[in-house]
């Protein structure tokens, strides 16, 4: 399997303080990598590194064999990177479909065509029936979808989602989790961001554990819930295994 | 789904070129001077109304300095005519193209302001303008340029006999600047001013140069206000730094779109419609200068409106066939 996005020894200082401390990890073709760690761990800092929100105090981005450190979130939605957004930002009054166009719009400049593709994907994220409709007029959960399509629309070959499933209905999860397989299926490779464990171990492929801004653990969901150091990382000394 | 959105902006179009013709004819009805000079300010004001809507409605940047770009047109055509010979037609071009260079100088740095810090920019950059051209004395300084009659003719573009040159051509200018938001509403441009005024963030991490965007909403904006701002010299021939670059005309541009929905394509000519006339009538009904009372007419009515209509007055038209789209999904 080939390597589409590596971080190479990143920092990320915010004065005093070190959100991420020389994380260097690698996510390849088509894998579905969760990233995971207790509150204040430094996923979110280090996912928006690798969004390009801001640039890493020291350390450098690869994505698709070329180095993106430099490159502002638009370059590298350019070059197919795709994110969603923690706290929900739809064009609130703008419609739904009109959302999804401003994604499209990268990838095809002749309007009709980018307002068919916006609406296939639509369909595609199960929103087709709410295409005219005010992105303030949806419900949580559709907003999230919404955050889904909109960064589907730019055909990006890594989507980046920053806790998509957090706060939802246990229905609404597994709705989730079934669009996250899918998305997979269409050949993009998917890194997330999730705080809680229950709902990504069965997802994905592999995960990768930070605490306090380092690499604490990484390999399959199955062997990384029961390690020792990430049940204490969550839990405390008390409840770690054999402790 | 395709086929209604296509319908829908075809019918916009149709709307648009009725009411221009019926626009046109009423000259022919209204021979009174004074209706047919305020019909021309109207119209004038729909037209730097909707200039002003694509940087400031659309794209989400509030100016209120884009009397700058008024007296920019106006000074640069007023001065290339008595100074050069040069005819109003070229002035007017040369206006718009100034205008739009001034406004991405301008914008380089203004546009990291986000919020009320970039509102302030504007009005203080503006207010530099007028003192710098009260005290240019190549430019007439605090008086002004007289525009020497050459004439009537449509190649210096001046009538003394007959407003109705005027009119057909502040008619022309609202069309086109109508016309061009309505291009530019479905087109690339168009998707990403709204997506940078809702949500800059989000519309970075689509790919959106924000700031590219923000730069083409002024030029685009500055160049129609400044093509304004040369018709208004033409139609008045005398211009001095106040009566063009005042601050009155930064507000006189914010309100028509405010007050028929800012951000929307009919907004800005239904405000005008409204307000011009409403403040012409104020001001000569009160007699003498009138300043004032017309700004409190104004002040009445933005207070009403956003109280009662947020949206604007268009919001007026669009609940019906809310309703209506709910029930036909339904």
């Amino acid at each position: 399997m080939t390597v589409l996005l590596e971080t190479r020894g990143v920092w990320q200082r915010f004065g005093g303080l070190v959100a991420n401390s020389d994380v260097s990890i690698s996510v390849g073709r088509g894998e579905i990598v969760g990233l995971i760690g207790p509150n204040g761990a430094g996923k979110s800092t280090l996912f928006n590194l690798i969004a390009g929100v801001l640039p890493p105090t020291q350390g450098s981005i690869w994505f698709d064999g070329e180095d993106v450190t430099g490159m502002r979130a638009a370059e590298r939605c350019q070059r197919g990177i795709g994110r969603t957004f923690q706290v929900v930002k739809s064009f609130e009054t703008m419609t739904v479909i009109d959302n999804v166009i401003v994604g499209a719009l990268i990838r095809n400049t002749v309007m009709r065509v980018a307002r068919r593709k916006a609406y296939d994907v639509l369909e595609f994220c199960g929103l087709a029936a709410r295409a005219n409709v005010l992105a303030s007029d949806l419900v949580p959960s559709e907003k999230r979808r919404l955050e889904v399509a909109r960064a589907l629309a730019t055909e990006p070959k890594l989507l980046l989602l920053d806790e998509v499933l957090t706060g939802l209905t246990p229905v609404e999860a597994k709705t989730g989790v079934e669009l996250v397989r899918k998305v997979r299926e269409t050949g993009v490779t998917v890194l997330m961001v999730e705080h809680v464990m229950e709902i990504v171990m069965p997802l994905v492929d592999r995960a990768i554990v930070l605490d306090l801004g380092k690499v604490l653990v990484e390999g399959k969901p199955s062997e990384v819930v029961r390690d020792p150091k990430v049940i204490t990382a969550y839990l405390g000394d008390r409840h770690a295994v054999g402790a | 789904m395709d086929k209604d959105f296509a319908r829908r902006r075809r019918r916009e179009l149709i709307v648009a070129f009725c009411l221009a013709a019926v626009a046109a004819l009423v000259p022919l009805f209204v021979k009174d001077v004074y209706v047919q000079n305020v019909m021309v300010l109207t119209l004038m004001y729909a037209a730097l109304s909707q200039s002003w809507n694509i940087l400031s409605g659309y794209c989400g940047q509030i100016s209120l300095g884009h009397a700058l770009y008024f007296g920019l047109g106006a000074y640069t055509t007023a001065l290339l005519f008595t100074k050069f010979g040069v005819l109003p037609w070229f002035g007017m071009l040369a206006g718009g193209v100034l205008s739009a260079l001034i406004a991405m100088a301008l914008g380089y740095p203004c546009f990291r302001l986000r919020g009320h810090y970039f509102v302030i920019a504007t009005i203080v950059i503006a207010e530099i303008g007028l003192l710098l051209i009260q005290n240019w004395d190549w430019a007439g300084a605090a008086l002004g340029i007289d525009i020497p009659v050459r004439g009537d003719s449509w190649l210096k573009f001046q009538f003394t006999r007959s407003k109705l040159p005027y009119f057909y051509f502040a008619l022309a200018l609202a069309c086109v600047a109508w016309f061009v938001t309505w291009w530019l509403e479905d087109s690339k441009w168009g998707y990403w001013w709204r997506a940078v005024k809702d949500n800059p963030d989000a519309a970075e991490s689509l790919g959106v140069v924000v700031f590219n965007s923000k730069m083409g909403a002024a030029a685009v904006s500055a160049f129609l206000v400044a093509v304004g701002g040369s018709f208004y010299a033409q139609f008045v021939s005398y211009i001095d730094p106040e009566s063009v670059m005042g601050f009155q005309f930064s507000l006189l541009m914010a309100l028509p779109a405010v007050l028929g929905g800012i951000g929307t394509l009919w907004g800005p000519v239904l405000g005008a419609v409204i307000l011009i006339p409403l403040t012409e009538l104020t001001r000569s009904f009160i007699g003498g200068s009138g300043r004032g009372v017309d700004l409190i007419v104004y002040g009445t009515l933005i207070v009403l409106i956003s109280l009662a209509l947020p949206r604007g007055l268009v919001s007026l038209f669009a609940r019906p066939k809310f309703f209506w789209r709910k029930a036909a999904v339904r």
